[in-house]
């Protein structure tokens, strides 16, 4: 059977006091509800997890950096949990501490983007006409690039720099941002409460940044844990690529790149960064899971 | 259960199984851990063939009534208690399968929004083809050739092209009949139609409703209306229950609830719609003061009570039963006797109630004392001073034409209109969607720019667009939007909406801006608490004063009104009618004032203009457009609204054909393809002049205005001619 959609009034009304209804609720127990998902939670706690292990793991571990020529390549045992690598540097030490240069790399260059795209999508879809035209075309073909060859050719250019690296990651992304933030502006444009700001004559940069912007959070939030997920893919596959971090840094990507040719002596070398980085990727998606749901509903 | 005595009377006679009988029902939806009773204690019967109506406000419970009659509530749903039995079948036995095939077979139903019910991706041939398919098992030939029989009998013109259509093909009208098409193609026991012509224009709404009244006569189905449009039930229904917060409060044949209720809140009801030819200088508008309880509230005494103006202390103690009501026989009498010359209407089985002897009941004790009950607002409020002063136009519209690009077509929305306004005027506009008012009222706020034509205020000519209009002028000119929801910026606090306009429209600092703002609001009876809130947290009726204090902020000269009601229930919509003529009143502010609503039009304008395909076909004083002569199409849209004045005898002027495009306006007159006092050839190929009926009201048509009035004044309907 159908469903009712909402129209002009009688029904209308009742479908907006739900919304509303529904809005006051998402708000007021936003917090609530994203404890109460299962997804969100089992993400969280791998992310925290990983962000405590960045911040303090330095006081729980062996030092990731101490060299042990006298036991290379050992097995996990009591002694090293995860075992050693070639240079005899315990391997758990290292993954706990790799997680440091990954959130480090991936946030900022997520941030940058959520700037960039931000500006690009208000500006876009505010004005439309021309501009949106002219960068719209612009990101298109920015978006038919192949990220990571991209972002190899212009590290090859500029050289490698991790601020480099976080500067690359953002641009690469903006594209993406500025499309989900224009198609949200696009929407909320429209709205009765926009038009009466320009019948107060405010500034077109008012009306962006304070009445449409607190009003697009939602979407930007969602994009931005996206966003998030593959910037800490991206960080790890340009250090696996040899751009960006270099040793003895215990970056993953970085870690897994040298250690390598090991894997078949030590598959551990390789093994527990790898898990490293599956888990940090999953858990900031599973974040992004329960964060759209909880906004779509 | 406290309806025990009701149920016994009606146990009397349940020889042929009623099409609905529903009893002692409970519905209860669970909503984040809470348990919120929707509907409580509901006694329902509608017999074979009956049209039964339910009304009451939104958030009442009558959707949810519907859909617990055909077992289709939502997931978090459930029905507590009571029965419900459809054509003799108890629905809650029905097994997941049995319930589908049911559905298909028994139940029809017909929603809002057409548009929503057809799949935009299929043939309507295909889809009312597959009807027949699925529930008949015929063959593709077979079911084409039903469904050709089915769209021919809700008059569809030319069965064969709409079948090769898709929906976005068709006006909305006639994607409700595809609707009803599909409804009847089951041949179904119960029909339910819930608002089917709430989005509809009023022409359109009104041929709908004669295709259901003409329907009616055909089937044998049930039919269960929803709305919250009284005219529409006083026009189709037999029988009318009242829904209050779950509660039925009332219950009775039509004729006598809209004639003489019995229940407060009816009466409220009743008192609040504007009635046809009503003025703001004869009466403010009553209200019903308060608001609906929330879910879930349960207090001992009437569930009314608090809203009540003739509450006594015995109905806070216990709630009072389904009562029959006094002199509910010598009521009943009186209305067959009314009813005896009998009309068309009559005839129809709007006495043929077969309920027993207690027809007519109310959850009231003090059901006799409710035709006299208490006005909730002084009859006469400050509206006398309301209305336009002397002097000089304020506003002047002077040819302006504004179009669209609709991919290579191009749309004039609005054509060369010109008018004028004066000081504490209420210019009201109206005309069926389309024809232009919306771009109108923004090309004068200068939302978007005209193409061409000028307008001037006070004299001045304004730039076409509010960006580029000094402050001054944007302080002058406000508006006040249709849709409660998207008007108040949901990320900001009421009192940060206001201060931002009195900051930007009426200057000032620090204190003097909290004092406005406080005014402001009390101006608009807002509550200072609420001012703490954000939009979420108010009543769609809070949120529209809100705006309209918004839009007064800088003390404007003129506010323009795009359907600042419609969208709200008619108690509320008559509180915020009041404010605007009050404020007009205080102000002395103009008003142009769109709706759709003609008798909301009627109330709150002093001038109105009809505009018909982007023109404005006429123009004159409230009173003069309403009555004849005036202009055709006028007419039409006049005699289209469904009222609740049962003794009524005006006759329904049914429109031809549909709305032409926008892209290709009709030669000639522009309403000549629909007109039904088409002269000839004359109206096809010169366009009319403005003809003058009485100073001031004008008219664009090529009958002179004392051939019109003769015309219009006749008894006999003129048939519609065809060209």
């Amino acid at each position: 059977m159908p469903e009712a959609v909402a129209g002009r009034t009688g029904q209308e009304i009742q479908a907006n006091a739900d919304a509303a209804l529904e809005r006051r609720w998402q708000r007021r127990y936003l917090v609530a509800a994203l404890l109460r998902s299962p997804t969100f939670i089992s993400g969280l706690v791998i992310v925290v997890f990983w962000v405590l292990m960045a911040l303090f793991s330095m006081h729980l571990t062996q030092s990731p950096f101490d060299v042990n020529p006298m036991s290379t390549l050992q097995a996990p045992s009591s002694a090293h949990w995860a075992g050693t690598d070639d240079l005899g540097r315990d391997v758990l030490a290292r993954t706990m501490a790799g997680a440091r240069t990954v959130l480090f790399i991936a946030p900022l260059a997520t941030i940058l983007a959520l700037l960039w795209g931000g500006i690009i999508g208000l500006i876009t879809g505010f004005y439309r006409g021309l501009i949106d035209e002219v960068i719209m075309r612009l990101v298109d073909v920015l978006l038919s690039l192949p990220v990571v060859i991209t972002s190899i050719l212009i590290l090859s250019l500029l050289g490698s720099s991790t601020a480099i690296v976080i500067v690359v990651i953002g641009v690469l992304f903006t594209p993406l941002v500025s499309r989900t933030v224009r198609s949200a502006v696009l929407r909320e444009r429209e709205r009765e409460y926009v038009m009466a700001s320009r019948l107060r004559g405010e500034r077109s940069w008012f009306v962006m940044v304070g009445e449409i912007l607190p009003n697009i959070t939602g979407p930007i939030i969602v994009e931005g844990t996206v966003r998030l997920g593959y910037a800490v893919f991206t960080a790890a596959t340009l250090s696996f690529l040899g751009y960006g971090l270099q040793p003895p840094s215990p970056d993953w990507g970085l870690t897994i790149a040298t250690e390598r040719v090991f894997v078949q002596l030590a598959p551990w070398t390789v093994m527990f960064p790898a898990i490293a980085l599956a888990s940090l990727v999953v858990g900031v998606n599973l974040i992004t899971d329960g964060l759209g749901r909880v906004f779509s509903k | 259960m406290s309806d025990a005595p009701v149920q016994e009377v009606r146990q009397t006679d349940v020889s042929a199984p009623a099409a609905v009988d529903v009893r002692d029902l409970e519905v209860t939806f669970h909503r984040r851990g809470r348990d919120l009773p929707v509907l409580r204690g509901i006694e329902l019967r509608i017999e074979a063939g009956e049209a039964y109506g339910l009304v009451g406000e939104s958030g009442c419970g009558k959707t949810t009534l519907a859909m617990a009659v055909v077992r289709y509530l939502a997931a978090n749903g459930t029905v507590d208690a009571g029965s419900v039995l459809v054509g003799g079948q108890d629905v809650s036995t029905l097994s997941e399968e049995a319930l589908r095939k049911w559905h298909g077979e028994a139940v029809a139903m017909v929603y809002q929004d057409p548009a929503a019910a057809l799949s935009p991706a299929m043939r309507i041939g295909d889809q009312v083809g597959e009807v027949f398919r699925y529930h008949e098992g015929l063959s593709k030939v077979g079911a084409r050739a039903r469904a050709r029989e089915a769209l021919r009998s809700v008059a569809l013109p030319d069965p064969d092209a709409t079948m090769r259509r898709y929906p976005f093909e068709l006006s909305g009208g006639q994607q409700q009949r595809v609707v009803i098409a599909m409804a009847l193609a089951v041949n179904p026991r119960l029909l339910i139609l819930d608002e089917p012509t709430t989005g509809l224009d009023a022409t359109v709404e009104a041929e709908i409703l004669d295709l259901i009244e003409e329907l009616r006569g055909r089937l044998n189905a049930a039919i269960l209306l929803i709305t919250h449009n009284l005219g529409l039930v006083a026009r189709l229904c037999d029988r009318v229950g009242v829904l209050y917060a779950g509660r039925l409060v009332e219950e009775g044949p039509a004729r006598e609830i809209f004639t003489d209720p019995r229940h407060p809140y009816t009466m409220g009801l009743l008192r609040c719609v504007p009635r046809f030819g009503m003025n703001k200088t004869d009466a403010a508008l009553q209200t019903i003061p308060g608001t609906l309880p929330a879910l879930g509230e349960r207090k001992p005494g009437c569930i009314y009570a608090d809203r009540c103006p003739m509450v006594k202390s015995v109905c806070l103690r216990r709630e009072p039963d389904l009562l029959g009501c006094p002199g509910d026989a010598a009521a009943r009498a009186r209305a067959e006797a009314e009813a005896a010359p009998a009309d068309s209407q009559a005839a129809s089985p709007h006495n043929a109630n077969p309920v027993g002897e207690a027809a007519h009941h109310a959850r009231c004790y003090f059901s006799a004392e409710v035709p006299e009950m208490p006005l909730t607002t002084p009859v006469l409020a400050a509206t006398k001073e309301a209305g336009p002063e002397g002097g000089g136009d304020v506003l002047k519209i002077d040819t302006v034409r504004r179009s669209f690009r609709d991919g290579r077509k191009k749309l004039v929305a609005v054509h060369d209109v010109s008018l004028a306004l004066k000081r504490g005027e209420t210019f009201g506009l109206v005309g069926e969607s389309g024809s232009g008012k919306t771009t109108l009222a923004k090309c004068v706020t200068g939302l978007i720019a005209a193409d061409s034509g000028t307008v001037s205020f006070e004299g001045k000519r304004l730039r076409p667009t509010a960006g580029r209009r000094s402050q001054a002028a944007l302080r002058a000119i406000q508006m006040v939007f249709q849709n409660p929801d998207s008007t108040l910026n949901p990320a900001w606090s009421t009192r940060a909406i206001l201060t931002r306009a009195v900051r930007k429209l009426g200057g000032g600092s620090g204190s003097s801006v909290r004092a406005k703002v406080d005014e402001l609001a009390a101006d608009v009876r807002v509550e200072p608490r609420f001012l703490l809130q954000k939009p979420m947290d108010l009543s769609g009726g809070q949120k529209q004063r809100i705006a309209i204090a918004r839009a007064f902020a800088g003390d404007p000269t003129l506010v323009v009104c795009d359907e600042p009601a419609s969208a709200l229930d008619v108690s509320v919509q008559a509180s915020i009618l009041n404010l605007l003529v009050e404020l007009q009143a205080s102000e002395a502010v103009s008003y142009i004032f769109i709706s759709h609503d003609l008798a909301v039009v009627r109330y709150l304008s002093d001038r109105i203009g009809v505009m018909y395909l982007a023109e404005l076909i006429e123009v004159g004083s409230a009173e003069e457009v309403f009555k004849p002569p005036h202009h055709p199409y006028t007419e039409a849209l006049l005699s289209s609204i469904p009222t609740l004045d049962f003794d009524d005898p005006h006759q329904r002027i049914p429109l031809r054909g549909s709305m032409p495009s926008l892209s290709e306006p009709p030669s000639g007159c522009r309403f000549h393809t629909r007109c039904h006092r088409i002269l000839g050839d004359i109206c096809v190929e010169q366009e009319p002049p403005i003809q003058e009926a009485v100073t001031g009201h004008t008219y664009k048509c090529h009958i002179p205005p004392d051939e019109l009035l003769q015309l219009q004044t006749a008894t006999e309907p003129a048939a519609p001619i065809e060209v």
